[in-house]
């Protein structure tokens, strides 16, 4: 029974999911919400505010929120996060000085009552630049091992090149059906 | 429970419900939710804590949802400037989307978030959007870079803007042009320097004149008020430029219209050498001015306001027009108004009838207001048209005999100022006026009523009574009121002294000890000192000639005119008053003017005449009489002399100057004379023709004293030589003398020392005298008003100096300079003169004339004629150059004469003949 009624939940797509993208600035974000969206690299600049557009993958329908990672607008992340059914944290994987302040902005943001039961997708983004940190070296630089009752994975991804994306909304689709 | 349960609401209050309604995922429930903020928000809730929200839903492909939340940012923006940069980005994108309708409002609402932190932010989409396809994205643009300019001035120069928006100039779309000229000429009026930031050169104008005859009407007027700031090189571009804007004047909308004569007026001034160009296009301005007035009355009363002012700079447009700006019964009070004052400023000799009767008929209307209006039209009338007086007089008569009371009393106010313009002429209608004291109560009645009384109280049998009955309510009168009657009292007092004594010390009394009124304390002080410290010198201040008051005290100063006619079309024109006056915060900038115009000097000298009468203004403010003795210039005097002193000293600069210190110096310089008579070969001590004494004063007008008397230069000094004859029974003593303001400033140099004059006795007595006084034109010009008084009385007559007596010693001239100015001055002011039965050759003509100071320059024997050029120059300065043209052995001669100043002309002439008929 329990099988049949999420089978049309997600036949009738009741509710758009609401997910968050962020990170620091220059991380990938928006680059990763249009390749989401449409499937190809647009030219980005720096997101001063945000981009919001709607995603639909596997008969589910997303509402991805891309929000600028700059210093000046993360203090704006918060009004962002009610109603949050998931979020995409993305880090640039060759940005080994900030990992420590990305690690800070995500244990800060996790703090947060209204994201306690929000789902996290962690993106080691810039996988394709040479030199950068493996996967397992950005789980250990996050602390993400400190991480507990939540749900959560992370996976390697190059967003000009498409790479990761896909393993990565699969598991992010599959989570949100999944969650009771 | 503690108490805490009570700042803990339960209630989620509307907002709550908004925002979470706000946050619903149903585009439809959406956008209901931000009318209801938006709804909120005009009706002046406090709506800005749905900040965030609200902009979350701005990313939409709902138009009309985005433009209500473009709504909401323009007003609260400024209250969350942090949470505003969540915006940018959607801006961002949404000045590159495909609709250019979305583009166009993007920037549009860009332009209107003054929030600092993100204006740096906005520069990249608003250089795009100046390129844009679109032209309704470049015209929206070009506005948003003035909006711009007003939040960050150096960010727009720094990122080159301004030169974006001069490339619109040449925009192929005439409303991108339009929108570019009104961007820069709203950030060229607040360049903080006030220098213009973006010069229009006249490639951009002739596409600006290109673009006007296709683009919206608003995009006209922004195009013509650019238009008027632009100043054409030459005489050729600004006539090219009324040619082409001529035909706006044809249009519908009436700020077109306007924006049109603004321009044109402004070309006017610089094209006023072209007569008949100006005069045809003085013609073509009135039927479009006249259009406006069939209009609806708000628009008529813009309308008036600028005509008035149009009417002050170009008199003659609309001199023509007086018809149209007869009140109809139905204006409303404020146009009825305007057109009154119009219809005064055209009034001439020509139209004065019909205005009179019209002016009549309104003052018998209902509307109080108007009607006092109205009658000080009459009043304005009979000071401005002369030979109306009369008539205007004759009317407020008439109006006076109506006995409303309101009417009477400004009828009264009136003929105060008709009797200061036109003195000793119509006082025969005092009587008329005093039989109307009891039913003023207005202060201002009052006032004049009392001026009048107290200045005519000579011919006022009960002068004391009248004044004496106001005294009793001295202290209820306003303060006007109570300074007119202290000075009017004070006047009694020093033309009838006897039994008037107790009156004048009870008004200083009331004045001084029971006033808490400063200014009227102040004056009876200054009354108490003068009257008991010196008698003379009291009449001397107190009733001392007044200076003539002339319509031009209402124009308006001339520099503010020409200001306002630059800012015709505007509110500025509206409220007489430059922008500076009441538009806050704009920087003080450059003051705009009109071109300075290559006129002649006699434009400059009328525009001068406003300056002594302002003098009068004061004068009429402080209603003290002091006026006249505020030392005057010998040259600087009122409107007409004022030209003369413009054009003699521009001579006198022209012919190396210098000349001037001996002049004023003549009489204790007689070495100059000899001098003089050295280079021309004569013997010294030349003798000035002397005309015979002629009876100045009668006996029988000066009770007893009979005055004969001429005038006569001596030695560079001149002199009024007078015999005084005593046919009464017994001496007289004190003489002293007084001439009045006159065109020349003669005065006396010192007073009269003259010994008692006995019963039946005669003595010459030779009065010294100095051109230093004040000046005045007098007509005729040579005109001297002189009063004389002994212990008997004062007496006044008026007597005509010869020319002669004003010729200075150094009225010589070199050839050269003689020939320059002979050629300089305009053949308009070339005088000729027929001169009978002449005796004798050029030699002793030019004898003749060298002892009375005209001087002979040159001799000349052409075709058997024999041409003397000779030269004289007056007193003030004047200089008159003279060419005697006689033939050998025929008693009669042509003799021209050239000045600048050609009034003098006859009075040489006469001079001239007298000179050579009696020498």
């Amino acid at each position: 029974m329990g099988m049949l009624f999420s089978y049309f939940k997600s036949l009738l797509g009741t509710r758009e999911m609401r997910i968050l993208i962020l990170g620091l600035d220059g991380a990938g974000k928006t680059t990763i919400l249009y390749r989401l969206q449409v499937g190809e690299v647009v030219t980005t600049i720096p997101t001063i505010g945000f981009n919001v557009e709607q995603v639909t993958y596997k008969n589910l329908k997303f509402q991805v929120w891309d929000l600028g990672g700059q210093t000046s607008i993360r203090p704006y992340w918060r009004c962002y996060y009610s109603n949050t059914d998931a979020i995409i944290y993305v880090v640039d994987s060759a940005d080994k000085e900030r990992m420590g302040i990305s690690k800070d902005e995500l244990f800060h943001m996790l703090r947060e009552e209204e994201l306690n039961d929000a789902i996290l997708v962690v993106l080691a983004n810039k996988q394709d630049i040479p030199g950068c940190m493996s996967l397992k070296d950005v789980h250990q630089a996050l602390g993400l091992e400190a991480l507990k009752n939540r749900t959560f994975q992370i996976f390697k991804t190059s967003a000009t090149k498409g790479e990761g994306l896909d393993m990565a909304m699969e598991w992010l689709a599959n989570a949100l059906k999944n969650r009771k | 429970m503690t108490d805490s349960k009570y700042f803990t609401t339960t209630k989620k209050g509307e907002i709550f419900e908004l925002k979470s309604e706000l946050n619903n995922d149903k585009k439809e429930k959406k956008k209901e939710a931000v009318k209801k903020v938006i709804a909120s928000m005009t009706v002046g809730k406090d709506v800005s804590a749905l900040f965030p929200d609200v902009v979350n839903c701005m990313q939409t492909d709902n138009l009309e949802l985005k433009k209500l939340v473009y709504l909401y940012l323009m007003n609260y923006a400024k209250s969350q400037p942090d949470m505003a940069i969540m915006a940018v980005n959607t801006f961002v994108k949404d000045c590159e989307d495909p609709n250019p309708l979305i583009r166009a409002l993007a920037v549009r609402t860009m332009g209107c978030i003054r929030v600092d932190k993100i204006t740096e932010y906005l520069c990249e989409p608003l250089r795009k959007c100046l390129k844009d396809e679109d032209p309704y994205v470049r015209k929206t643009a070009a506005v948003c870079v003035a909006k711009l300019y007003d939040i960050s001035s150096g960010l727009v120069e720094d990122q080159g803007f301004l030169e974006q928006l001069k490339e619109l100039l040449s925009d192929s779309n005439p409303m991108v042009v339009a929108n570019a000229v009104a961007a820069l000429s709203e950030i060229n009026e607040s360049s903080p320097t006030g220098q213009p930031l973006v010069e229009l050169s006249t490639s951009t104008i002739n596409k600006l004149l290109t673009a006007l005859n296709e683009c919206t009407e608003w995009g006209q007027v922004f195009i013509l008020d650019s238009l008027s700031n632009y100043t054409p090189r030459d005489e050729r571009e600004a006539q090219s430029i009324c040619e082409r804007i001529t035909p706006r004047l044809a249009h519908a909308n009436a700020a077109v219209v306007l924006s049109a004569v603004k321009v044109l007026i402004k070309m006017m001034e610089i094209l006023a050498g072209d007569v008949e160009f100006c005069n045809t296009l003085s013609k073509k301005l009135a039927p479009p001015l006249v259009t406006l007035l069939s209009s609806e009355p708000e628009v008529q009363y813009v309308a008036l306001r600028n005509i008035n002012l149009i009417v002050q700079k170009k008199p003659d447009i609309l001199k023509h027009e007086m018809k149209v700006f007869f009140v109809k019964y139905n204006d409303p009070i404020y146009v009825k108004l305007e057109k009154l004052d119009i219809m005064i400023r055209l009034a001439s000799q020509a139209n004065i009838a019909q205005v009179l009767s019209e002016l009549k008929e309104y003052a018998t209307e209902v509307d109080v207001d108007f009607v006092r209006k109205a009658v000080r039209a009459i009043g304005r009338c009979a000071i401005k048209v002369e030979p109306s007086a009369e008539r205007c007089v004759s009317t407020l008569l008439d109006l006076i005999q109506t006995k409303v009371n309101y009417v009477v009393q400004e009828a009264i106010v009136v003929i105060k100022d008709i009797f200061r313009k036109y003195p000793n002429k119509y006082e025969s209608i005092i009587s008329t006026l005093c039989e109307n004291l009891d039913t003023l109560d207005e202060p201002e009645a009052r006032a004049s009523m009392v001026w009048i009384i107290g200045e005519y109280a000579e011919r006022i049998d009960n002068a004391d009574e009248l004044l004496d009955s106001f005294l009793e309510g001295f202290a209820d009168e306003n303060a006007q009121v109570q300074l007119q009657l202290l000075t009017a009292v004070v006047k009694l007092f020093l033309k009838r002294p006897q039994h008037t004594q107790g009156l004048v010390q009870h008004v200083l009394s009331l004045a001084t000890q029971d006033s808490d009124n400063p200014d009227l304390r102040d004056r009876g002080f200054i009354y108490w000192r003068l009257l008991s410290t010196d008698p003379a010198a009291a009449k001397e201040v107190v009733l001392a000639d007044k200076p003539l008051i002339s319509e031009e005290t209402d124009l308006l100063e001339p520099t503010l005119l020409d200001e306002l006619i630059c800012h015709i079309s505007s509110l500025a024109s509206v409220y007489h008053k430059p922008p500076t006056a009441f538009v806050e915060g704009r920087s003080a900038g450059i003051r705009k003017t009109l071109p300075a115009r290559q006129g002649s000097a006699d434009e400059i000298g009328q525009e001068a005449t406003v300056i002594p009468n302002q003098e009068s203004i004061v004068g009429d403010l402080l209603s003290m009489d002091l006026g006249a003795t505020a030392p005057a210039a010998p040259l600087g005097g009122p409107a007409a002399t004022s030209n003369i002193d413009l054009l003699g000293g521009g001579l006198d600069v022209l012919l190396g100057g210098g000349s001037s210190d001996i002049s004023t110096a003549g009489g204790a310089a007689p070495s100059t004379t000899g001098l003089l008579g050295d280079i021309f070969g004569i013997s010294s001590s030349p003798s000035m023709y002397t005309p015979p004494k002629t009876c100045w004063l009668p006996a029988e007008k000066g009770k007893g004293m009979e005055i004969h008397g001429t005038f006569s230069r001596k030695n560079g000094q001149m002199s009024m030589d007078m015999t005084f004859t005593n046919k009464a029974m017994q001496a007289m003593s004190g003489f002293a003398v007084q001439f009045n303001k006159n065109s020349f400033g003669v005065s006396p140099s010192g007073p009269i020392t003259m010994t008692p004059l006995q019963p039946g006795q005669s003595l010459e007595y030779s009065l010294p005298l100095n051109t230093t006084g004040p000046v005045q034109r007098m007509d005729p010009l040579t005109t001297l008003q002189v009063a004389i008084k002994n212990n008997v009385d004062v007496f006044y007559f008026a007597c005509q100096m010869p020319i002669q007596i004003l010729f200075t010693e150094d009225g010589t001239l070199d050839k050269r300079v003689f020939l320059t100015t002979w050629r300089d001055i305009p053949s308009a002011n070339e005088v000729q003169y027929t001169i009978n039965d002449l005796n004798g050759n050029t030699d002793t003509v030019s004898n003749k004339m060298v002892m009375n100071n005209i001087f002979t320059i040159a001799k000349r024997n052409v075709e058997g004629q024999d041409m003397l050029y000779q030269s004289l120059k007056l007193t003030n300065n004047i200089w008159v150059l003279l060419e005697l043209k006689l033939t050998p052995g025929v008693t009669t001669a042509t003799l021209s004469l050239k000045s600048r100043s050609v009034e003098v002309a006859p009075y040489v002439f006469q001079a001239f003949e007298a000179v050579l008929k009696n020498c």
